[in-house]
């Protein structure tokens, strides 16, 4: 089956092409977040003005012709309401022209199923790290939902990892910024918090912002991230001794980091564990999951009504039923 | 030394010393993180967990005696029983168990991680055990806590005779218990429960 996925839920706007449970295209546009982060409204804007170029992109890199498009999904939630309605609105657009079945998609189940995909894994303990969002979960068998086994108690690893690069005055100020910086960095003690198998960001951001200034600020990104990371690795670790099991992946947007991915390998040999994860293109928000999803839901035969398609902001991943 | 249990943060062994068979609790090294961060980690949490057994100790409270501690590791009493989780238990047990709580609350200490898996049963009554994240310094949150895991863990009827056990036995229960129902509110915890069905 040939099912294009459009992603707008945050900053990014992706368009994906899957056929037969393979990724034949992976087309995005990205909002520049700049200094003051995402402003909704012009992300939306952005989103509306992209949109049919991105589309026209990923049709040419899979060398198919609309016509032949067989289904299409996209991200229902969670993410910026604002954002999520151009996806929609695409979405339903191209679903009613071309007259093909439609799927909603839980932008956290597509994250962890595209890794899966990629490190060809069956049933990993799935450690979601993204802007927004930063989760432990596993497959409940019976119900075909993910189940939360832990989860940050206020805000998401990334959204952490940006707001201290804009308060640092790093450019581009995000994430990735400060694993750069942090190379040359050494490490000071900072603020630790692991409740079983939940975690909190908010008192180390905090800390790590009083900083600035009065300490280098290699020394500052180093402990920043290697705390976080190691809260991260203790409470997956947790995970994955209480529930015995032997697979692991890693997903979203801040499984590119290069540390965060070498930190869970380690933790995963240390338990004879198989770790595995998507190439960075596919961590980062992108069409192609939401394909890949949309198209297991299709074939499963759990097309949604058009006019029942809609979006949910706060779309808790234990509401979406996952098809395999 | 043999190996008894591993948990994510700790291995248990079992020790004879001078005939006498004793417990060691020991942090490993955790070579995916920082070494400055696991020593400090591995320290610190050693350190905790055999002061708040102390002062459980001291106030009364069955917990295993500490004999030794290193900067990694805990020597402590050997007790022998069942699990609470893998027990059939009565009414009796239920309240001591709620009155063991009220006691550890009274002292200043929340355990952290207070469920069936962590309690013993034993012939001179119920014991608990595993501080490895308890607080020794608690607030009303943490005390809070420790209740709202033994209320998803246990039927309702059961919490309800550990609970009011535990209200009559502790001075500033009403706190905690009103502390209980604000977090139960919180649409984190709810989700969470909810899935948890």
């Amino acid at each position: 089956m040939l099912v294009l996925g459009i992603e707008s839920s945050a900053h990014t706007f992706g368009v994906g092409i899957v056929k037969d449970g393979e990724v034949i295209a992976n087309e995005k546009s990205m909002y520049s977040i700049g200094t003051h982060g995402m402003l909704p409204s012009r992300v939306a804007e952005f989103h509306a003005k992209v949109a049919k170029k991105v589309i026209g992109n990923a049709l040419q890199k899979a060398g198919v012709k609309i016509k032949e498009i067989e289904g299409i999904g996209y991200t229902k939630g969670p993410g910026i309401g604002t954002c999520l309605q151009i996806g929609l609105l695409a979405a339903k657009t191209l679903a009613y022209r071309l007259n093909v079945p439609i799927a909603p998609v839980n932008h956290a189940v597509a994250h962890i199923e595209i890794a899966k995909h990629f490190g060809k894994l069956k049933d990993p303990i799935a450690l979601y790290v993204s802007g927004g969002n930063s989760q432990i979960l596993k497959l409940d068998k019976l119900s075909m939902r993910y189940r939360v086994l832990g989860e940050t108690l206020d805000i998401g690893v990334g959204n952490m990892l940006d707001s201290f690069a804009r308060s640092a005055n790093l450019d581009p100020a995000w994430g990735s910024t400060v694993e750069r910086v942090a190379k040359g960095g050494s490490y000071m003690a900072m603020p630790y918090t692991v409740k079983g198998m939940d975690f909190t960001f908010t008192g180390l951001l905090t800390y790590a912002k009083r900083q600035i200034g009065k300490a280098r600020i290699e020394d500052l990104c180093y402990s920043l991230q290697e705390t976080a990371y190691a809260m991260l690795c203790e409470a997956t670790e947790r995970a994955l001794l209480l529930t015995k099991s032997k697979e692991l992946c890693v997903c979203g947007g801040v499984a590119q980091s290069t540390r965060l991915k070498e930190m869970l390998a380690k933790l995963a040999s240390l338990h004879r564990t198989k770790f595995g994860y998507a190439p960075n293109e596919f961590n980062a928000d992108n069409g192609a999951m939401i394909a890949y999803v949309a198209e297991k839901a299709l074939k499963s035969g759990h097309a949604e009504k058009l006019d029942a398609c809609t979006i949910t902001q706060k779309y808790r991943i234990e509401n979406a039923e996952v098809y395999i | 030394m043999r190996l008894l249990s591993e948990g994510a943060e700790a291995k248990i062994y079992l020790v004879s010393i001078f005939g006498t068979l004793l417990l060691v609790k020991k942090r490993h090294a955790k070579p995916y993180r920082a070494s400055q961060l696991d020593i400090m980690l591995r320290k610190m949490r050693t350190k905790k967990e055999a002061h708040a057994m102390l002062v459980a100790k001291n106030a009364g409270v069955s917990v295993p005696a500490v004999y030794a501690t290193g900067s990694d590791e805990i020597y402590m009493e050997l007790i022998k029983g069942k699990l609470m989780r893998d027990s059939a238990f009565d009414r009796k047990i239920i309240a001591d168990v709620g009155i063991e709580l009220a006691k550890l609350h009274s002292a200043g200490i929340a355990h952290g991680d207070f469920t069936p898996a962590n309690i013993l049963l034993t012939n001179k009554g119920v014991c608990i055990i595993d501080f490895g994240l308890a607080e020794p310094n608690a607030g009303i949150e943490e005390k809070a806590i420790d209740l709202l895991l033994m209320k998803r863990s246990l039927s309702k009827e059961f919490y309800l005779l550990f609970e009011n056990a535990y209200a009559k036995a502790y001075a500033n229960s009403s706190a905690v218990l009103r502390r209980l129902a604000e977090i139960e509110k919180r649409g984190r915890y709810q989700a969470r429960t909810i899935a948890n069905v």
